[in-house]
């Protein structure tokens, strides 16, 4: 079921992780990091997907927290020693650094797996179909390809064994050629398919005229409202970038933060952008659980819907 | 809005790029910069694909084929570095050339991480598989590619390559820590995996190459694909 963000316009939704992406390769500075963080992994359970995220996390911890440990060891730049280690001094700084760099490294992957939930991949094919057309039906015909043929391959597997051809017996030499062999009939058979589609393609007159895409996500008002909020909220981050606000200097020597109020407006404007979806999500759960209750009659006379009862794109 | 649609994204690139740049000049900061590169890497070779004039025939072609290897990369998924789709993208450039090669190895590293999963490491991917099939294609007519161990070879040297272009997205994020003591370990603690994919590389372009390129150029001179000018 699609609700709350998910339920968005794609533009909203690739906006959002556009600009996320771009935050966490720009804003080099802890507190900005930690709140992008928060905010994608408090996305991700307000949308249920607790479990995806436990599964990945071991090698996401692992990949980003090795840039935390190899850093220091291998840069010895910033002027606070702490210690020496195999005559090569560690500083301070370089340990910093190495964590705000776990920090940048565990967001990006993290905000991909939000992404992966949210943007399926028909919104991101509506999206590019426009622009790409060929690129965009290329990648689409290739993709429906793959459940297909791997349909087809138990197909030609079962047939096949009847002739004797049988990856599952004999010495790893028939073995791995009876695989060759069976892919090769998977080969022939989608070919010799495909290029028949192609003709009927032809037939049907494609190519003839400039395509036309047909477009099922319609933008409403709350998408609009949405979309205007996530860019007036992330540009005031990004020019204030360009001013040299939400940068931490670790090298050469560390710097500590400072707080000013044109800091704290460029911040509070960050953390709008990054919680827009998460509270989107939150109200929709809330609406949900109150329109639940029957035994407690509301207030309020018109109880709104939740996006899922009213969204048009079922 | 769709008389907009290119200026606004001509605009949104120049952006992105100075963005990028600024990042990696004020702040030694290149994540960013680095995908803008490959971005600009990969463009024009898909923008070629839109302008020309393509039959549908070719473009059921080109997807079948990148179908193809990616379904290959799913029996392997639990095997790290085995994947049989750099050898399947050399046969298909070896007969169809450098741009299809390119557009088939590109949609294959895209179509199987929906699949497997898409991440940062998405765009590297689709890099290193185009540049694999766009260096075939562009090899193709020399004497040592036209001979099996010369192909094998080619196989073996890109499957070390696809594994150090990999590394680059991991050591992007060390930009300070950068040295060649640190690119030397990186790459002897990944060694194992790329010579694991070298070496598949090799087993699976020596069982497939003489029925595939059969097949494949059956294919090219019955339907009249993708001919050499």
């Amino acid at each position: 079921m699609s609700s709350g963000f998910r339920s968005m316009h794609p533009t909203v939704a690739i906006v959002y992780y556009a600009g996320l992406v771009l935050f966490a390769a720009l804003l080099f500075h802890p507190v900005y990091l930690m709140t992008e963080l928060i905010g994608v992994l408090g996305l991700l359970l307000l949308q249920g997907q607790g479990k995806t995220l436990l599964r990945g996390l071991p090698f996401y911890l692992l990949m980003a927290g090795s840039v935390a440990v190899l850093n220091p060891f291998f840069s010895h730049r910033g002027s606070n020693i702490l210690f020496y280690f195999m005559d090569q001094p560690v500083t301070l700084e370089a340990i910093l650094y190495g964590l705000m760099m776990m920090l940048v490294l565990l967001t990006i992957l993290i905000v991909f797996v939000s992404y992966n939930y949210t943007v399926t991949t028909d919104k991101f094919m509506y999206l590019f179909s426009s622009v790409a057309p060929k690129s965009a039906l290329l990648t689409l015909m290739s993709l429906r390809f793959v459940p297909l043929f791997q349909r087809r391959l138990r197909q030609i597997t079962e047939i096949q064994r009847t002739r004797g051809i049988d990856t599952s017996k004999g010495s790893v030499r028939k073995r791995m050629k009876d695989g060759m062999t069976l892919l090769k009939v998977l080969l022939t058979w989608s070919l010799e398919e495909a290029l028949q589609t192609a003709d009927s393609m032809k037939a049907r007159g494609y190519g003839v005229s400039k395509r036309s895409s047909y477009a099922n996500y319609k933008m409403d008002r709350q998408d609009i409202f949405v979309l205007v909020m996530l860019v007036v909220s992330g540009l005031i981050p990004l020019l204030g970038w360009l001013q040299g606000y939400g940068t931490m200097q670790i090298y050469p020597r560390l710097k500590p933060l400072e707080y000013t109020w044109q800091e704290a407006v460029v911040y509070a404007s960050f953390c709008l952008f990054v919680l827009i979806p998460s509270g989107l999500e939150g109200k929709e759960k809330w609406i949900w659980r109150s329109s639940q209750r029957t035994g407690y009659p509301s207030a309020i006379p018109m109880k709104p819907g939740t996006r899922f009862m009213s969204s048009r794109s079922r | 809005m769709a008389r907009f649609r290119f200026p606004v994204l001509i605009a949104l690139a120049v952006f992105i790029v100075a963005l990028a740049l600024t990042a990696a000049l004020k702040d030694s900061h290149y994540i960013l910069l680095s995908l803008v590169l490959l971005g600009a890497a990969l463009f024009p070779l898909f923008a070629g694909l839109e302008r020309r004039p393509i039959e549908s025939r070719e473009l059921v072609l080109l997807a079948v084929l990148s179908a193809v290897a990616a379904v290959s990369r799913i029996p392997f998924a639990a095997l790290p570095s085995v994947k049989p789709v750099s050898a399947i993208v050399i046969l298909s450039a070896y007969v169809f050339g450098a741009e299809a090669g390119f557009i088939i190895g590109a949609v294959a590293a895209l179509v199987s991480n929906i699949y497997f999963g898409q991440g940062p490491w998405t765009p590297w991917q689709m890099f290193c598989w185009g540049m694999i099939g766009l260096t075939a294609g562009w090899l193709r007519g020399t004497w040592w590619m036209r001979k099996r161990t010369g192909m094998l070879i080619f196989g073996f040297v890109w499957g070390f390559l696809f594994g150090w272009i990999m590394n680059i997205w991991y050591l992007i994020s060390l930009p300070d820590a950068f040295s060649w003591k640190l690119v030397v370990s990186a790459y002897i603690a990944s060694f194992y995996f790329d010579l694991a994919h070298a070496v598949s590389n090799v087993v699976f372009l020596s069982l497939l190459a003489g029925g595939w390129i059969k097949v494949l150029e059956r294919f090219r001179k019955k339907y009249g694909l993708l001919q050499k000018e």
